[in-house]
């Protein structure tokens, strides 16, 4: 229960205090470093994924031509090396961290939207809204999203967007679950009961007081989630289910390099390079704001 | 979160007739209604994705060369071509004579089918989940007792770099240094139990190291912020180490306790994505279980091996959550009044 | 808070703890005792010449095609028939094999003899073999065999036009036709017909029960199946020929992928990898000294059909463009690096009338490629290009998309699953798929008609009068007269652009050094596109 309950009024890390002023200062950088250091690395990725093609001109991510196939890292003109058909594997690995970050943050954006409104209500109306709503996420949580996940990709085609659609079967309830405990441990505060007291309508009260309080809340969680969502895409496009051949995304770099794993291993070894070091550095940031907003 | 310490309050006599009368049993009983309302959602939900992808079993069994009218006629005997209420009220009244069906694909009977697979499956997550909390427990202990020190920033490590890799990644990189560069465990195949105990767990190491790291690192995590929120923020903490006791069991008989709510509630919770697991790692290591005939049951439209399997990880899921919302509810009388009333 | 609770809560935690540290512990220790005894299922081998009897091995096929046997292994049934020959080799034995060089050899039928006009087949059954239920392997039980198998619902099922299987001896069998079919004998390898149950058995045990335990009187005799996944087999004492099978235990295990056989032929869990055929494994395996590749004689060529009902196929200039948009000497060398040969028709160097080239074939020529797609208007679609989920073939694919897109053809590439495959023949809606075609002989199995015949569901090419040449060859017993046959039907889809054909695709077996056999040590033509393996001679060895 207290693992969701933001504390406000949270002074920090208590030992600190405690501590000299030059250890405090010390304390201090580390603690900037912490979130500055992940923070900058995930705008380099994002910067370059999405701007450096469009400034600097990279060998196409598709249609690589056969002649320059299987060709290890550090070869002239491609420094990641080619796959075995002849595609760039650095300007895979930018354009398949656009998909990721597309998915990722796709994702997190319908779940907290979604899953947070439906939340919000549950929490704060309770009785049967609640009742429902939380049915729904029970229901949502306990159904295998891999089900639908390859039911949409068999169906309709992988394609990035079913990707997005099947993966928010995930995010909208976790989202929700807790967007809904943080409501209600908020309501029964004292604020919450004058803005309803003083005549405050439902809705108003959500968007003034409820909204601004779970949002820290809200976003470490996503940030985590976002981490989650593109693991899960490289989990779809590993089955073959996300984004189809012969587009790139992290996930199918890795399952095709893992068929030919004993012959060139950096094939696997580069995309999970950088998929461990985006979800890690998502990761770390998520930690960091928790420390420096002081949610639990 | 304080609570008080100390024997329960309250004569023996009135015991019965508070239990019977108990908001903790009706409270209970509501659970368990809406528990099966959701498996039952959850089923009905699946027989529709399943009805709405293109195509059904028939034309997937005879393949090519058959005739439409070949078709047809497969399709009459296996009665895809009823309407989809009869379909599903089929399938539901024999799910609750205790009958799922059999697959459309070989007409062997889906329970034992599951019967055979299933032991596999459930062994794979019981070793990784054993591991991943027994493990989780006792490294957030350990890190708990002095935050920031050397073995807590050594688990913080350890815990971010499992939350960070992706379970089919460090399942790959588990076969290359374990089984094909030190052949310490299998890379594929499975003994079991009964066949070979030792072969059983060597074989089933690497895959629920694969599931279980992540799953490790998620709970020491919350665990080991939860401990230390307790040790530095609550009364009863402070209490207690000002009446003398010793560090270890402030944190043991105290902190401890009340910090798996969380976790509790995180295990159910993770229960929901153990289908995804299972359904990529068991491939990997070829064990066969209900994961790997999960994804080729879904292509070949077998709708009874697809909802026998769904039936089987909602229920799972269902029960956990109940299981840990009544824990809940049982352990902390405040919840269970507070629910009570509302 | 109950006091009580909390203590039991400690306790459980620690006992809980305590059994994950012994289970690791357990873990640990098996590993390092196991990996010596792990050698005790292999058998080390001194030098010696020839086949040594004895052993148990192992064997690993991939899932999506050989690795799969979800309906079970009764011939009658097993719509993956094709695919599972491995297993249903081992178990039923076959009543001919093809063997070293395409040599027929007599299995469980010891000859046969068509009549002159073609429509009257003996075969001559070996006496005195037994199934392993002990029941009589004769004349009686090839005819209820046969008979069940053409009475199939199952699209595995023979195409022969029969019209009567009869026993006209206890050791004679005589089938008769509505028409010709000179190739019976080379469509039997690729037929269920060559693999005999006990009819005895099948009736006791009822079909269902008899598909997961199936009875023959192969090598081999079922002593554990899990579908899909595990089969193992063991040596059968009855077996006609004596001194075989030579190892006393077969295990087959399906595998994800080539990487994970190969990974797990490393790790010593096993010794054949069967139907490896990624290019850059295969080179990795060959450099590898403890390990022996075979590759073996292909005897069905890459090809793309061309969907010639719909657009933009039914028009001949597109047609012709695709011929010369293709140069496919660069793919070979760079993909596979020169490990098979070209052809320009469906005859590989493996089967029978291979024939490589063929006189006036559309060869590459981007200039003449780029004004046919202004001509027929090709450049303005975009094709959908189809294979299956292969990584071969999909190399092959993204390649020719490359290259295309030089001369202005737009594809988008669909790799499908085998189910999903089979469904966009049915549809018809398909405009282009990189496939095989080609067998053995090419009137058998996935031969030419499977491709270009105008009755089958996975053709693209309707034309009458290639019916009528592929037919006249199937009905010839001059072998002479066949191939010139064949070599007209290569020059005619040549010469309307029916679809061109790439290379001369074969798959390799892999195998541990120190174990011999055809289709290990020496190379077999495959039967259906997958290499085929005699498991009776079969052995640790050199």
């Amino acid at each position: 229960m207290s693992a969701l309950l933001p504390d406000l009024l949270a002074p920090g890390d208590p030992a600190d205090a405690k501590r000299e002023p030059r250890a405090r200062a010390r304390a201090g950088w580390a603690r900037a470093l912490r979130l500055w250091g992940p923070a900058g690395f995930l705008v380099l990725m994002l910067a370059a994924c999405f701007g450096w093609p469009n400034i600097y001109p990279v060998p196409n991510p598709v249609r690589g031509s056969v002649l320059q196939a299987g060709l290890p890292p550090l070869s002239p003109g491609h420094i990641f090396g080619t796959d075995p058909v002849g595609n760039d594997v650095f300007s895979r690995i930018l354009y398949g961290g656009q998909i990721s970050f597309e998915v990722g943050f796709g994702v997190t954006a319908i779940g907290l939207v979604v899953g947070g409104l439906l939340g919000m209500a549950a929490g704060y109306w309770g009785g049967a809204a609640d009742t429902i709503i939380s049915r729904l996420l029970d229901v949502l949580i306990a159904f295998p999203a891999l089900v639908l996940a390859l039911a949409i990709a068999e169906g309709l085609g992988p394609s990035e967007v079913h990707v997005i659609w099947a993966l928010s079967v995930f995010s909208i309830p976790a989202v929700g679950r807790i967007a809904r405990g943080a409501t209600l441990a908020l309501r029964g505060q004292t604020f919450i009961l004058a803005a309803r007291l003083s005549g405050t309508r439902g809705w108003r009260v959500i968007v003034r007081h409820v909204i601004p309080n779970i949002a820290p809340q809200l976003m470490t969680f996503s940030l985590l989630g976002i981490g989650v969502a593109i693991i899960l895409e490289g989990a779809l496009s590993f089955l073959g289910l996300g984004i189809p051949l012969p587009e790139a995304s992290w996930g199918s770099m890795i399952a095709q390099g893992q068929q030919t794993l004993s012959a060139s291993p950096d094939l696997v070894l580069i995309p999970s390079a950088f998929l461990f070091a985006t979800v890690l550095s998502l990761n770390l940031l998520g930690d960091a704001l928790r420390e420096r907003w002081g949610v639990r | 979160m304080a609570v008080a310490e100390g024997p329960e309050p309250g004569a023996q006599t009135g015991r019965a007739r508070r239990v019977l009368g108990s908001p903790s049993l009706r409270l209970a009983g509501r659970r368990l209604l809406a528990a099966i309302l959701v498996l039952w959602g959850v089923t009905f939900l699946t027989y529709v994705v399943m009805n709405l992808l293109p195509g059904d079993a028939a034309q997937e069994l005879l393949g090519a060369n058959a005739t439409p009218a070949e078709v047809h006629q497969l399709e009459v005997q296996l009665h895809l071509n009823e309407p989809f209420w009869v379909r599903y009220g089929q399938w539901l009244g024999d799910a609750f004579h205790g009958s799922l069906g059999t697959s459309v694909v070989n007409g062997e009977n889906v329970t034992t089918i599951l019967g055979t697979r299933l032991p596999v499956t459930a062994e794979l997550l019981l070793y990784a989940f054993v591991g991943s909390i027994a493990f989780g427990v006792a490294v957030a202990v350990l890190g708990s007792r002095r935050p920031n020190g050397v073995a807590d920033r050594l688990s913080m490590i350890v815990s971010m770099t499992g939350l960070s890799i992706a379970p089919y990644v460090l399942a790959l990189v588990l076969i290359y240094l374990f089984a094909v560069r030190l052949p310490w465990f299998p890379a594929i195949g499975y003994t079991s139990l009964t066949a070979d105990p030792f072969q059983n767990i060597r074989s089933l190491t690497l895959p629920a190291v694969a599931i279980g790291f992540p799953l490790f690192s998620i709970y020491t995590r919350l665990l080991r912020a939860d401990i230390v929120e307790q040790m530095q923020r609550e009364d009863y903490i402070v209490t207690a180490r000002a009446k003398g006791v010793p560090p270890w069991r402030v944190l043991l008989r105290h902190a401890l306790p009340n910090s798996l709510f969380g976790l509790i509630t995180l295990v159910a919770l993770n229960l929901g994505t153990l289908v995804g697991a299972v359904a990529i790692i068991e491939p990997i290591f070829s064990l066969p279980g209900v994961g790997a005939i999960l994804i080729q049951s879904i292509n070949d439209h077998d709708v009874p091996v697809v909802e026998g399997i769904v039936v089987f990880f909602g229920a799972v899921v269902v029960v956990a959550n109940l299981l840990a919302d009544l824990l809940y509810t049982a352990l902390d009388p405040r919840i269970r009044y507070e629910r009570a009333a509302s | 808070m109950k006091f009580g609770s909390a203590e039991r809560k400690e306790r459980k935690r620690i006992r809980r703890f305590g059994l994950a540290g012994t289970a690791v512990l357990l873990a640990l220790g098996v590993a390092a005792c196991s990996s010596s005894s792990s050698s005790s299922s292999s058998a080390a081998a001194p030098a010696s010449t020839g086949p040594r009897a004895g052993g148990a091995l192992t064997v690993f096929e991939a899932t999506g095609y050989s690795g799969d046997w979800p309906d079970g292994l009764d011939p009658a049934t097993n719509i993956d028939g094709a695919a599972d020959q491995d297993y249903m080799d081992a178990i039923f034995g076959e009543l001919f094999e093809l063997g070293p060089k395409g040599a027929v050899i007599p299995d469980l039928a010891t000859g046969y003899s068509i009549s002159s006009d073609a429509k009257t087949i003996t075969l001559d059954i070996r006496p005195g073999v037994k199934f392993t239920d002990g029941t009589p392997f004769n004349a009686a039980a090839v005819v209820t065999n046969i008979d069940r198998d053409l009475k199939s619902a199952c699209t595995c099922k023979p195409t022969w036009p029969v019209t009567s299987v009869t026993a006209t001896g206890p050791d004679t069998v005589t089938i008769t036709l509505s028409a010709p079919d000179g190739a019976f004998i080379d469509e039997i390898f690729d037929s269920t017909a060559d693999w005999i149950a006990s009819p005895t058995a099948l009736q006791k045990m009822g079909e269902k029960a008899f598909a997961l335990a199936p009875v023959g009187a192969g090598p081999f005799e079922v002593v554990s199946d899990t579908l899909s996944s595990v089969l193992v087999l063991k040596k059968n004492p009855t077996y006609w020929q004596t001194g075989r099978p030579y190892l006393d235990t077969l295990t087959f295990k399906t595998v994800a992928s080539d990487e994970a056989g190969y990974e797990a032929l490393l790790a010593k869990e096993g010794q054949i990898y069967v139907d490896m055929s990624t290019p850059s494994l295969l080179q990795q395996a060959a450099k590898n000294p403890g390990v022996e590749v075979e590759n073996q004689l292909s005897t069905s060529p890459y090809d793309l059909q061309l969907n010639t009902k719909t657009a933009p196929f039914n028009n001949v200039k597109a047609r012709q463009a695709i011929y010369a948009a293709t140069n496919f000497g660069p793919i070979l060398q760079h993909v596979f690096d020169n490990m098979y040969p070209p052809v320009q028709g469906f005859t590989g160097p493996g089967g029978i009338c291979y024939s490589p080239t063929v006189p006036g074939y559309q060869g590459y020529d981007p200039t003449l490629a780029k004004t046919l797609v202004a001509q027929s208007g090709l450049g303005k679609v975009t094709i959908n290009l189809g294979t299956i989920q292969n990584l071969v073939a999909e190399e092959t694919t993204e390649a020719l998309q490359t290259e295309w897109a030089a001369v202005g053809i737009k594809t988008v590439i669909h790799a499908y699953a085998l189910a999903p495959l089979i469904a966009q023949f049915v549809s018809g809606k398909w405009q282009s798929m990189i496939q095989t075609a080609g067998s053995y002989d090419p009137a058998a199995g996935v031969g030419v008609g499977f491709r270009f015949s105008s009755v089958s569901p996975f053709s693209g090419v309707h034309d009458p009068h290639l019916d009528s040449l592929l037919n006249q060859a199937a009905a010839l017993t001059s072998m002479s007269q066949r191939c010139a046959i064949y070599t007209q039907a290569a020059n005619y889809i040549a010469s309307n652009y029916y679809g061109p054909f790439y290379f001369a695709f074969a798959p390799a077996n892999v195998a541990v050094k120190g174990v011999v056999g055809p289709g290990l040590t020496e190379p077999l033509p495959a039967v259906v596109v997958t290499p085929t393996i005699l498991w009776e001679d079969v052995a640790y060895g050199s």
